[in-house]
């Protein structure tokens, strides 16, 4: 067998299928890479640029929430303040209440008893304007003749100062009871 | 012919080996058959690339755009890691090594052992992977000029692997191993698709086998071969990856920066 005809030696086929090769690189290279390069670097600017958008969006979210926490929280704050205020002016009005009630009480109370004292005066004055009168009618009844007052004068006004005594001293008594 | 032989059923059976249509064109062989098929390959993949860059799409891709963008994706990574940026150059090559190399293996696969097919898988014929495979170490060697400058470039056979003081040594390894990448290259592809051919040709001829009436033979070869092109097509894969791989780690190598190996 020559050696020009063996199967693992080339021959001129080789220069026309290295032509081939080249060819085809070439067309590959410069026609169809660079659009499919560009599409790929496109659609990864696209998904890095969607990606992107949803971060931000999931950040304006995560910032509304935060925002609504914190306007809830606050509005929570100021009612819990607005009720405890609430609270505070009806047990303010409650007690001055009770104090002007207690005071109105209180001096209704000392003016009835500053009357009751007065009346209890006039009543024991007038009593013992009238108990030796009274006391010597009772008597010239009960002996059958006038009684000078005069005549008496000195009885009439122990009897007299013995009840103002005793007046005085009930009164006074049940002035300390109260 | 053994047809009574069941133990060698093909003993004596010639099959020839690297028949092509030949013509002499200014003193030149050319294998026509190669020739027809090498360009009918290459006519495949430049209007699948022209098809491709018509709908080629920033939007939703297409199967077939994400297909191929999935093999460009693979060998950008490929080339970015073991090259780097400046690796830019070498992604073209690589993909269209392998789109190419692997749409003639896919020939082999219409073949039904003749002696002649109509359309052979042009790497089965040593011109084309010798070709492709020149052509990248060409291009390798042009790489490292531009990187280490002509100077740094010879200074590289003498300096390594060993100290510079036993440059002939360094020099004979490192011109040992250029002058081997080619033909390794080359006898590779070759090789693997030659080999493929060879087994059709060979289940081909098993039809001659026949016990007394019975075609065993004829009834194997069936199965067998549609076994061996399944498989066939497989080592086609993967014959067109290891070819743009070790264009790209040649590349890597003349491209280093520096004494890292």
């Amino acid at each position: 067998m020559p050696i020009a005809s063996n199967f693992l030696v080339p021959n001129g086929t080789f220069i026309v299928v290295l032509i081939a090769f080249i060819l085809v690189l070439t067309v590959i290279s410069k026609f169809v890479l660079p659009p499919l390069n560009k599409a790929l670097t496109e659609r990864q600017e696209q998904i890095r640029g969607e990606l992107e958008a949803a971060d931000k969006a999931k950040a304006d979210a995560e910032e509304a929430d935060a925002e609504r926490r914190s306007v809830l929280e606050q509005a929570r704050t100021q009612a819990r303040d607005i009720v405890s205020q609430a609270q505070t002016t009806a047990d303010q009005i409650v007690g001055s209440a009770t104090a002007d009630g207690q005071a109105v009480h209180d001096r209704i109370v000392a003016s009835a008893e500053a009357e009751v004292v007065v009346a209890r005066q006039a009543a024991v004055e007038q009593v013992t304007a009238r108990v030796g009168e009274i006391v010597l009618v009772a008597a010239e009844r009960v002996i059958g003749r006038e009684i000078k007052a005069s005549d008496h004068q000195d009885l009439i006004d122990e009897a007299i100062a013995a009840v103002r005594a005793e007046s005085s001293g009930a009164a006074a008594g049940a002035g300390g009871a109260r | 012919m053994g047809s009574g032989s069941l133990l060698s059923p093909l003993v004596g059976i010639d099959i020839s080996v690297g028949d092509h249509v030949q013509r002499h064109v200014f003193g030149l062989t050319i294998n026509v058959d190669i020739v027809w098929a090498t360009l009918i390959a290459g006519i495949i993949v430049i209007t699948l690339g022209l098809i491709l860059r018509s709908k080629a799409t920033s939007g939703v891709p297409g199967k077939f755009q994400l297909l191929w963008e999935m093999a460009v994706g693979a060998v950008q990574t490929q080339v970015d890691d073991s090259i780097g940026p400046r690796g830019a150059k070498v992604v073209p090559l690589a993909i269209t090594l392998f789109v190419f190399i692997f749409t003639c293996n896919l020939f082999e696969v219409l073949g039904i052992g003749s002696k002649l097919d109509w359309l052979p898988a042009p790497t089965s014929d040593i011109n084309l992977p010798l070709a492709m495979a020149l052509y990248v170490i060409v291009m390798v060697h042009r790489a490292a000029i531009k990187n280490r400058g002509t100077g740094g470039y010879f200074k590289h056979y003498v300096s390594q692997p060993f100290s510079p003081k036993l440059f002939p040594v360094n020099m004979f390894m490192n011109v040992i191993e250029e002058l081997v990448k080619p033909v390794t290259l080359t006898l590779r592809l070759f090789g693997n698709l030659f080999a493929g051919g060879l087994m059709l040709s060979l289940l081909a001829a098993l039809v001659i086998w026949k016990l007394g009436p019975v075609p065993i033979g004829g009834i194997l070869s069936v199965p067998f071969t549609l076994l061996w092109k399944t498989f066939d097509m497989a080592i086609g894969a993967i014959q067109a990856f290891i070819f743009a791989l070790l264009t790209i780690l040649y590349f890597d190598t003349a491209m280093a920066q520096d004494e890292a190996h």
